[in-house]
């Protein structure tokens, strides 16, 4: 177990009558970065989701731990409390919750499991002043509503400032990068880059192979039917940028 | 004229109110309200150090007192200036009884006014409150209820305030019992308001678990006039409002917003109907609702727009919330239009909490019931966000969120 953060096998999660995921396994070790790419409905924001416990997902067989704790067995609150982060593909709005408020329940949450002290009213918005200005955000941002009336790359930093905020130990990104323009893309990239470091790991679900140019990854899975069918470095993004996904669809070789 | 208060009007009451159901009274148990058999509440003396503690913290507010319905000069600014005249209703109908008839209006044929008529028959009792024209106190006018609850009984009254053409007014009303004898309180308002007044109105329920509460609040708008009433209903086991507007005047505006909230076995039920008269005319309405445990909350918006009524322009939005699976709201737009000439919008929901909001909270390591009670707080939290007076805000602020399932933890994240 050295050193591995997260460690999925054989998974299989069915959502209503249809089984999405048939079967995945992944490693990640502290200090990596991968990349999970795949054609649409592959099963990428299942994975994703399943391991962030998203209600509405029910595995079949199959296991998933996190820094050696049985991952499927907590709620959601406590892997989020425990570290991990999932950043949504669709974050959602709650009008009536204030940003900040959000923010900093959330982050005390936190604090409050690893026992430490609560941050007063003073420090935490230093410490969130200093993270908007990361991320090129407005702080009138604080006071709106949670993403209510966000434009898509609006939410899309929210959701990284909260990352960069919560410091997760497992950071699961699904489709950040989609429908973010390439200056928010950049944005978005460089707070991705400020959590890397030996003691954590990062987890990019991902379309398109724009954000690797960005965040360049240890590794590269491709999801195809619900299966990891290929595994490689970063240069199996740009073959798939190349020949897009039809190659593999009909190999189905796993690597 | 009617023959009020009389013999007459109470067998009229009587024989309304034995008329089969009508589907406007659909959520008001009234064989369960009549099957007590409440006698008239006796006249109790109460001392103001017993109304301190229930009281709104408004120190600079003009207070009018009615104890179980019957004006109370001694616990009342009885001359409080600015504009405004304040007369008791059983005294001037002892010195001006056809005068003070002129003033009351006689409840109508239809189902609506049931109560009303009740109120008719009854009350004796009432104040009269009316603001010269031009006048603009700058003091709000804190109109407080209290019935005593002592003993098992019933009181109606009627409240009738005049506003002056182009006169400026902010007014409270607070329904409180200070004792917890199941009573019935029959209200039969009428707030007229002239050409150009102002009317900023806030209205707050906070009445005890087995109090019922009938209101039939009538309001006529002239010319030019704007009117706007907030209305909370966090208290009483059972509360029915009756709210009848009418725009009478050109380019008269309203904004009605509400939230009623609804526990243990508590039932709100609140009825509106906007009659809209002359040309021009602008109604906004917004209500929440939320109930939880066994609680049962109705509504139903009622908006005629007359033929003459070109131009109106008329929206309604009714939104409710379900905490528990006994829980039970019922929500009912009746839009009834004759001209052509209209803008009318209306939209109903009932729901539960979002599971994807529910969850992205989690995610964000919140525990299942801090992240409900913040949804659920979302949920009224731009209707008391608008509170026109600030002291006023944490007050009942404080009130909502004391109601909610999670209180603590929504308390501690403020």
């Amino acid at each position: 177990m050295s050193g591995a953060i997260l460690s999925v096998r054989d998974l299989r999660v069915r959502a209503g009558e249809r089984l999405i995921l048939d079967g995945v396994s992944l490693e990640v070790c502290a200090g990596e970065v991968h990349a999970i790419m795949g054609p649409n409905g592959s099963g990428k924001s299942t994975l994703t989701g399943v391991l962030a416990g998203r209600p509405g997902l029910e595995v079949l067989s199959g296991t998933a731990s996190y820094l050696g704790r049985d991952l499927l067995a907590m709620p959601p609150e406590e892997r989020a409390r425990a570290g991990l982060f999932l950043a949504f593909q669709y974050p959602v709005e709650i009008p009536g919750v204030n940003n900040v408020y959000l923010l900093k329940a959330s982050l005390n949450a936190l604090r409050k499991h690893r026992g430490e002290p609560e941050l007063d009213a003073f420090e935490f918005l230093n410490l969130v002043r200093v993270k908007l200005r990361q991320m090129q955000m407005d702080e009138s941002l604080l006071n709106r509503g949670v993403n209510e009336g966000f434009s898509g790359g609006e939410k899309k930093r929210n959701e990284i400032l909260q990352m960069s905020l919560l410091e997760p130990t497992l950071a699961l990104l699904d489709e950040t990068d989609s429908g973010l323009d390439i200056d928010a893309l950049k944005v978005v990239a460089e707070g991705v880059n400020a959590l890397r470091s030996p003691a954590r790991a990062i987890v990019m679900v991902t379309h398109y192979q724009r954000l690797l140019d960005y965040v360049v990854p240890d590794r590269v899975h491709v999801l195809a039917g619900g299966r990891i069918v290929r595994s490689g470095g970063r240069e199996l993004a740009q073959e798939l940028e190349r020949r897009g996904y039809d190659w593999l669809r009909d190999g189905t070789a796993a690597a | 004229m009617a023959p009020a208060p009389g013999a007459r009007a109470r067998q009229a009451a009587g024989a309304r109110l034995a008329q089969p159901p009508h589907e406007n009274w659909k959520y008001l148990d009234h064989a369960q309200i009549a099957g007590r058999g409440f006698g008239l509440a006796p006249r109790v003396a109460v001392a103001a150090a017993r109304l301190a503690p229930v009281m709104l913290p408004l120190a600079a507010a003009r207070r009018i007192v009615l104890v179980d319905g019957s004006y109370r000069r001694e616990l009342s600014d009885a001359d409080p200036g600015d504009g405004i005249e304040v007369d008791d209703l059983s005294a001037l109908l002892g010195r001006d009884p056809a005068a003070a008839l002129r003033m009351l209006r006689e409840p109508g044929d239809d189902a609506d006014d049931r109560y009303a008529l009740l109120a008719d028959a009854f009350a004796s009792e009432g104040v009269v409150i009316r603001i010269r024209a031009n006048a603009a106190p700058v003091r709000p006018l804190y109109l407080l209820h209290a019935s005593t609850g002592s003993e098992p009984c019933a009181s109606h009254a009627r409240v009738v305030i005049e506003v002056g053409a182009g006169a400026v007014l902010s007014l409270v009303e607070h329904f409180v019992t200070l004792g917890e004898a199941p009573s019935l309180t029959n209200l039969a308002a009428e707030l007229r308001v002239d050409a150009q007044a102002t009317v900023q109105h806030l209205r707050i329920h906070e009445l005890g678990a087995r109090h019922v509460h009938v209101e039939t609040c009538v309001t006529e708008l002239q010319a030019g006039s704007r009117y706007r009433q907030q209305l909370f209903t966090l208290g009483g086991g059972v509360v029915r409002s009756n709210l009848q507007l009418s725009l009478a005047g050109r380019a008269a505006e309203a904004w009605l917003t509400g939230l009623f909230m609804v526990d243990g076995e508590r039932q709100a039920d609140l009825y509106t109907r906007i009659a809209h008269h002359g040309a021009a005319t602008k109604t906004y309405q917004s209500f929440r609702g939320i109930a939880a445990e066994r609680g049962r909350g109705a509504f139903n918006g009622r908006i005629v727009v007359h033929p003459e009524a070109r131009g109106t322009d008329a929206s309604q939005t009714s939104r409710n919330l379900l905490l528990s699976p006994l829980a039970e709201i019922n929500a009912r737009p009746q839009l009834e239009i004759h001209t052509d000439d209209v803008k009318c919008r209306h939209g109903a929901t009932i729901g539960t909490l979002d599971a994807a909001q529910l969850f992205y909270l989690q995610s964000r390591g919140l525990d299942p019931a801090t992240a409900r009670g913040l949804l659920t707080y979302a949920f009224c939290a731009d209707v008391i966000a608008g509170l026109p007076l600030p002291e006023l805000r944490d007050y009942i602020e404080e009130l909502v969120v004391g109601r909610l399932p999670d209180r603590d933890v929504i308390r501690s994240l403020r």
